[in-house]
Parts: structure tokens; sequence; C-alpha cells
């Protein structure tokens, strides 16, 4: 429940990279599709662009969906996944979460430019779950116990590299209106705007440099043979974005006369990289807000809400920015005076305002988005903003609205197979298909079976350990006859054994 | 300043419910279903209300839109948390024996606690209360409603309810021999699961042999007494295999030896699937313990989801618990969804969170199934029970309505 859990385990590293290769190698036939067409025909197709469609057929060619419809034929050179008895769905969007990495939080406050991709751990069980759970599409930011994050990374829960996982790189940049562990909020709030106003200071003595003739570092660059006129070609000249402050002469500079550490930052006041703002109160609502509007990034800023910050809800809908929501969902408050306890369901506060809102996981097992989502239809969101919170809503947030969300054609070739509705506590992911490949069979997912089917042991002969353990034992004759006996009978039987009947 | 106080108050107490509501113990819920718990289910049916019991339960329906009459989807009895380990501090731990069997749970219990509200808003309207497990032997548990009057008596379903004790690593745990070092809390025995094990063994021969023997008396002999005689349920929290076993030769222990024959419950049977026979050979009771969602739970046990279907299946007596947990995922309502994931029917989990328990804990006569002349605790639910799709928006506890289904009024 707790924002830091993580549900990886570094001892699990090595037997989980085992277990999943060995499952590669299990699935790989079945996924070689050859010529990498699919079709998957399924009894329902629950599309999320529009209506459900009864015994529907999903085209993939080349990884991609090329159709989807009742009608819809497969070619007749693909492989076919003929699943009456399933239901297709777009796959669950996991909008943010600071799980799958070796380890969420960084101890440098400002460090934009680290990136997840270099703490992301392939073969973390998290990942796993979040495949045989169906959550096909994962952002991955960094912990919020820092000021500025590094940056995030959109990957799929399959593949042995980073590269393999890849969906996009640069998701965004977390930043933290949140006071770290063992820091108050004001100075959590000074660091947070001392951090751009370094930015403004550094890029204002580059130009002042160069209107000096002092730029070092470019002449420096110029005599080892690093030409950065021709990377500006490339990268362009430096520039600002919307923010309410302006370098003047920040044309001057070519782009790759930028510090590596500064120039993720200057992306994002820039506007070319969206920002994760974590806020844990309502009070932090509002520095989230005035910190991107004052460095030209609201309009990229999606709010990473957690605690009381719910309560911001009117700022947060008059402001139109989408949220990624606790994936707590209940808030629970305690009157300080009468010690009444009062209960928010928390989506329901968003959904009323009409504030676009995707969903966080609990874990990536049996609580993970499917359940999230199951909650808001209980406390009274409609069923389809519910699944939209974390399929299309949670894309979207992503700005991956064209590639994954819905079942669409052109979009990514990833479909969930389930054994029903897919918010009822009965169904199960079966088949996973992700870039058109089919990557996950549930009947070869030895893991869920364990979980799932114990198996009552071989060798159980009840008893037999007791010959050793307890002197008083009567011996093997009488075990063989107990599992059958009930009560009364036993004590019949026992009493004609022994001639003395015993005092009462 | 006082002004103020007093306005404070007002708004607090004015949005918990409706003038007359507290008192009015009659009630007419029309549902669409009716899982009674006794294996039937009624489809458009209503109960009645009346003085605090259920006065009828009928597939006719008479809707006359008086001011007591509630519309919701479905109805089930008030859930029974069989393990809730509510209301007790858990920080301290009796250190003056290890086998206290007259020592009672419910002297320690405050019933003012807000978890108590907590879950009856999930729709558990009973809870087994136990002492805590770090003695072997730890005293008596009550069963609790969840709301009522502000005495503990008037919230007691059962006095006395069962003996508690564990099996396991828990009543060891921390406990080390005084060798050189300073006395202190830990300084005492048993220290091994095998010294559990032994004080189990040594009060229940004791009990036996009081009776010729009077140095073997110790307090609360009785009570071990009682239990041997299958008067008095014993309950026993064991998680893993080897503690289930050694609870089970227990009990077979004393049937074999003719000391007595107890009325065995175990608790966090988390590892039950193991052997479940040891359990239908010994007409075991099974309490499990909150489904973990990567099978590892307490005492380094492993819990597979279809335990409770397994068991089921084998005609073990299963009781789901929450361990009073309140949160949207853990609570017992959940807990039922999640035996269902594993596998068990529908109707086997209502049962398992309602008429089982009543039943392990002799609870019956009051609690766990919708039957005219029982203890008016209902759940009203806006879909299907345990579907995370619906939940529990209406409680009523002995007639008295405790959640409110209506929406709130909008003046």
């Amino acid at each position: 429940m707790t924002l830091l859990s993580n549900s990886t385990c570094a001892p699990c590293g090595p037997r989980a990279l085992g277990a999943l290769l060995l499952g590669l190698l299990a699935l790989a036939p079945a996924a070689h599709a050859g010529n990498g067409k699919l079709a998957i025909k399924a009894g329902r197709v629950i599309t999320m662009a529009g209506a459900d469609i009864t015994n529907g057929v999903i085209t993939i060619e080349d990884g991609r969906i090329t159709g989807v419809g009742a009608d819809s034929k497969a070619p007749w050179d693909a492989d076919v996944l003929d699943h009456p008895e399933l239901v297709a769905f777009p796959g669950f969007v996991e909008a943010h979460s600071i799980r799958g990495m070796d380890r969420p939080n960084e101890n440098v406050p400002v460090a934009p430019f680290l990136d997840v991709r270099d703490s992301i751990d392939p073969i973390s069980f998290f990942f796993e779950d979040c495949l045989r759970s169906g959550i096909l599409t994962i952002n991955i930011q960094q912990g919020p116990a820092c000021v500025i994050g590094g940056q995030g990374m959109v990957v799929k829960p399959f593949g042995l590299t980073i590269e393999q996982m890849l969906v996009r790189s640069h998701s965004g940049l977390k930043v933290v209106a949140a006071p770290r562990p063992g820091r108050s909020r004001a100075t959590q709030a000074q660091e947070l705007r001392k951090a751009f106003l370094e930015l403004r200071q550094y890029l204002d003595k580059l130009v002042q440099d160069k209107k000096d003739g002092k730029d070092y570092a470019r002449r420096e660059a110029l005599f080892q043979g690093k030409d950065l006129e021709k990377e500006e070609n490339k990268k362009g000249r430096a520039q600002e974005g919307n923010a309410s402050w302006k370098i003047d002469g920040l044309e001057m500079i070519p782009r790759g006369e930028i510090d590596d550490q500064k120039e993720p930052l200057l992306r994002l006041v820039e506007g070319k990289i969206p920002a994760f703002f974590y806020c844990d109160s309502a009070m932090s609502v509002r520095l989230a807000l005035e910190v991107a509007r004052a460095n030209g990034f609201f309009a990229n800023t999606v709010l990473v809400l957690e605690g009381d910050a719910w309560k911001a809800a009117d700022v947060i809908a008059e402001s139109g920015l989408p949220c990624v929501l606790s994936p707590n969902l209940m808030y629970v408050e305690r009157d300080p005076l009468t010690g009444k306890e009062t209960e928010t369901f928390v989506p329901k506060v968003f959904a009323d305002k009409k504030i676009r809102f995707a969903l966080q996981s609990v874990n990536a097992g049996p609580q993970s988005l499917w359940f999230q989502a199951a909650q808001c239809v209980a406390h009274g969101i409609e069923r389809k903003a519910a699944l939209e919170s974390v399929t299309k809503t949670a894309a979207e947030v992503l700005r991956l609205g064209k590639r994954v969300g819905t079942l669409e054609a052109g979009k990514d070739g990833n479909v969930v197979l389930l054994s029903g509705d897919p918010l009822s506590v009965t169904s199960t992911v079966q088949y996973v298909v992700l870039d058109g490949r089919l990557v996950y069979d549930r009947s070869k997912d030895v893991r869920m079976k364990h979980l799932m089917s114990g198996v009552e042991q071989a060798n159980s002969t009840p008893g037999g350990a007791m010959e050793n353990s307890h002197p008083h034992d009567e011996g093997p004759e009488a075990e063989g006859e107990k599992p059958k006996k009930d009560k009364g009978e036993k004590d019949e039987k026992e009493e004609k054994k022994d001639p003395e009947p015993k005092k009462d | 300043m006082k002004t103020q106080w007093l306005l404070l108050s007002l708004v607090a107490t004015a949005s918990l419910a409706r003038a007359g509501d507290d008192e009015r113990k009659a009630w007419t819920i029309l549902a669409e279903k009716i899982y009674t718990s006794t294996g039937r289910v009624i489809e458009k049916g209503m109960v009645q209300v009346n003085n605090g019991k259920i006065a009828q339960v009928t597939p006719s329906v008479e809707e006359g839109g008086a001011a007591t009459e509630l519309k919701v989807y479905a109805v089930t009895a008030g859930l029974i948390d069989a393990s809730a380990r509510l209301g007790v501090s858990l920080t301290s731990v009796e250190q003056s024996t290890e086998v206290q069997p007259h020592r009672r749970v419910a002297q320690a219990v405050d019933i003012f606690a807000p978890e108590f509200e907590r879950v009856l808003a999930g729709g558990v309207t009973t809870v087994l209360v136990n002492p805590p497990d770090s003695n072997v032997i730890g005293g008596l548990g009550v069963a609790l409603k969840t709301a009522g009057g502000d005495t503990l008596e008037s919230r007691t379903v059962r006095a006395d309810v069962a003996l508690r004790g564990a099996i396991g690593s828990q009543p060891s745990g921390g406990n080390r021999p005084a060798f050189g070092r300073a006395t202190d809390f830990f300084n005492r025995r048993p220290t091994t699961r095998m010294g559990v094990e032994w004080e189990w063994r040594k009060a229940f021969w004791d009990a036996a042999q009081v009776e010729r023997d009077e140095s073997k008396r110790f307090p609360g002999i009785e009570r071990m007494q009682e239990a041997l005689a299958g008067k008095l349920t014993v309950s026993i929290q064991a998680w893993t295999t080897q503690d289930i076993r050694t609870a089970v030769f227990l009990k077979e222990e004393m049937e074999r030896e003719k000391l007595g024959s107890p009325r065995l419950v175990i608790d966090a049977a988390a590892e039950a699937w193991k052997e479940p026979q040891l359990l239908v050979r010994s007409k075991t009771g099974v309490v499990l313990p909150p489904f973990p969602a990567l099978g590892r739970t307490g005492d380094g046990a492993f819990m597979a989801w279809n335990t409770a279907q397994l068991l089921h299946e084998k005609g073990v007596v299963v009781a789901l618990s929450a361990h009073g947990a309140a949160d949207l995922d853990e609570r017992l309502a959940a807990q039922a969804g999640y035996a269902m994931r594993g596998g068990l029917s529908f109707e086997a989990a209502l049962a398992a969170v309602t008429i089982h328990p009543a039943r392990l804990f002799g609870l019956e006569e009051r609690v766990g199934s919708l039957e005219v002349g029982k203890d008016a605790d209902l759940v009203l639910w806006n879909g299907e029970p345990f579907e995370p799709t619906s939940r529990p928006i209406g409680v009523i506890v002995d007639g008295v309505l405790r959640v409110d289904p209506r929406p709130a009024p909008v003046d």
C-alpha cells in the first residue's frame, strides 16, 4: 500500500532469469508467426473505442493492429488464435509506477540528468506479474524522495533487455512538491524554485560569456575538434518555451554547448518533455501549479496525487491538468475533535468534477489495475469511465493515445485474452499478445499454477509422523481406520478394544 | 469559544444518521436477490426486520413506499470475521505465564476503537477477537458485534467463545535463555517449537490428572478440562503444515489416551491445502488467513489460492478472515472474492464468511444466516456480493441501520 513499496526482490534475480528464459523457450514456437501475421478470434471484444463486438476478429500484421471487427477478415496466411470462450481486451496501462527498478529513489536531490533506463531491472518479478495481470504498458518514474528526479521511461513487461522493453524513452521528469524525508515543506519549495533559478543563472552566464568573448568551453571544444555549430544543426539553438522568465540572447548558444547535466531541465522548460509532478497533499498542489506556471511546463504537467491532494480537486479542475491517482483509493480521515472517521472514495471526486484521471495499481498481482477499476464501479463511477482510467485515459496521459489503450486499427498489436469480464474477480488472463507476438500462456505459467492451484501432497499419509514424535501412539493398525470414522463410531470401537470402560 | 465547539459538534453529528434511525429497529428490505446462507437464494424478495430480529424472509414483495423501506440489489447476513485481531493492543504480552487459559481478552478490548466502525462499513457485523498469540495458551476469545451499545456486555454475542493459543514460532519468537545477560522480558521459555508443543501437552495432561494429583493444578486448569471435554472450542493459530500437524496430533493424542475430545479449530491454517486429510479425519474446522498476493504469509507459510476450495471440496468447514483489515483490497468481502478467484463457489464463499464461522464458534443460534428469529444483522449490496464491482452500501446490526444505503439528503 505504501508508495515506496517495491514488489521486486533482489534475491530472486538469477532464479527469475532462469524462469523467464524457460518461459521464453516454452513459448517460442507459438510466438513465432513466421510472417508476422496473427488473427485473434474472441467471443467478445472490448475495444474501448465504441461498442463491444460479439465474436470479433482482431488482425495484427508486423506488430500493428490492422483490423478489428465482427467481419474483419483474417489473412489466409495468418496464425489464428481462436478462442470463442474468451474476452479480448486492449491491455491495461499503468500511467505511473516506481516499481521495477533496483531502487526507486536517488539521493541526489536535483538530478534531471538521470534516466530510469539505467535502473530498470528487466528480469524483476514485477514485470512478470504485470504480464500475467495484463498490464502491457508501464510508465516507470523515479521515486518521490527528491526535488527533481530523473527521466522516466515507458516499457512493456517483456524482454530481457531494456531495448526490447522500450515503448518510449524520456517519458517525463519527476518533479516533487512534497518534502523529502527529513526536510520541511518550506525547504522543498525553496529547493524546487532554486533548481529553476540555477538553470536560469547558468543560461544567463552562458549568454554573458558569449557576449564577453569568454565562452571558453566552446573554444575548448573547437580546439578539440568538436564542432558545436554542427551539433547546432542537429539539435537546434537553445531556446525557452513559455516560461515567465526569458534569457535574452539565448538563441546565440548552440545546443551542444549546454551542459548535459542541465539540458534535461531546459527541455522541461521548453515543453519538450512532460513533468510528473508529485503532490502528497492539497497544499503541495498549489506549489506544483506555481512552479509549473512560472517555468513554462504547465501545459505539459501530469499531477501524481497522494494523501489529501484530492481536496484540491477544484483547483485541479480549473487547471485542466490530468492526474494519476494514489493506489489507495479510499481516503480515511479522523475528525480531530469528535474522533469520527469519514471515508472519501477519491476517484469519485475526480469523476464528478470531470477531471481526467488514471489509476495506479496496489500491486502488479491480484490487486492490480483491474481491481482498482472495479472498485470505481462499486463506488458509483460509470463502467466506461472506470475502464478508461486504466486504458484509454492512462494512454493519453502518457501521450501514447495513438499507440495503446484501445483496440483499433493502426495501434500496437497488444491484446489480452481474459476468461471473463475484465472487472470480475473470477476472471483471469489466459493469453497476452504483445506487438503481435504471443508472449504469455497461462497454462504454461508455472508460478501461477503454484500460487493458484495447490496440490495435496502425494506423500500425505496422515498419522505417519506420529509414530516418531508421539510416544503414546497406539500403532499403525488404528490409524488405517481413522479417516472414515466419525466421533461416535470411534468411541464404540475403542470401547470394544478396551474391556475396561473408562469411568465417566 | 464555547459556541464554536458546540457548533462543530453539531455539524459533525448531523451527518451521521437521520433523526430517529438510531432507535428504529424495524425495516423492510426489498432486494433483487436475497442470499440467505442456508443454501436458498430468493429472487425479488423481502426481508422484514422487527425489534432487532429477522421477522420474515419471503419471495413475496409488498411495496409500501414507507420510510422504513430500503431497496437494494442484494442482501446477505452480516459478515463474520473469524479472526479479527481488533481492538486489542498487540504491543504488550502477558509475561507472568505462558499458559493462561483463565485470562479473558474481553477485558483488554476497547470497543470504542475506530477499527470496529471501519470493518462495520465493510459489512462485518460480528468479529472473533482472540488474545494475542505471543503466549502459548493466551486465554479466552470473545465474539463481539461491531456496533451496538456502549458496554462490552451489550456488544458480546458470546463470551469465552474459544480457548485460544498458538503453535508455531510466534509464542517462542524472540525468547532466549538468560545466560550472562541482564534479565529482560525475553528471558523466558519456551524458546523453540518443541517447547511450545510441550507446553500444550503438559497443560492438557495436567488438566486430565489434576483430580488425582493436586500438584498439577495451575490457574485456569478448569478451562483446560472444559476444552478436553469438548465443551469449550480450542482455537489454535498454526500457519504451516508442521504446526497444523502438531495441533491435530495433539487433539488425536487426547482422544487416543481417552483424556477427552477437544473441539478443534485451526486459525490461520495457510498450509492446510498440503494435508487436507488430517483435517477431514480429525473433524477439525479451519479459519484461513487473508489471501497473500504472492502466496507468502505468516510464519513462512505459503497459502495457495485454491486452499478454501480444496478444503471445502473435502468437506472441511472453512471460514475466512481478514484479520480486521478494512482496506478495500484486504477486507473480508474482498477475501471472499479472492476465495472465489481460487475456485470456491459463491455459495461456499458466502458460507465461509457467515454461517461457517458461526457454526465453528457456536454462534449459529444468533448470527450467520438470514433466518426468522435470528439477530437482524444484514448487509445490503449494490451488486453481486464479493465482486469488486460492488460493495456493501448498507449495514444493519441488531435491527439498527448503521450504514445508510439511501443517498444523502440534498438539503
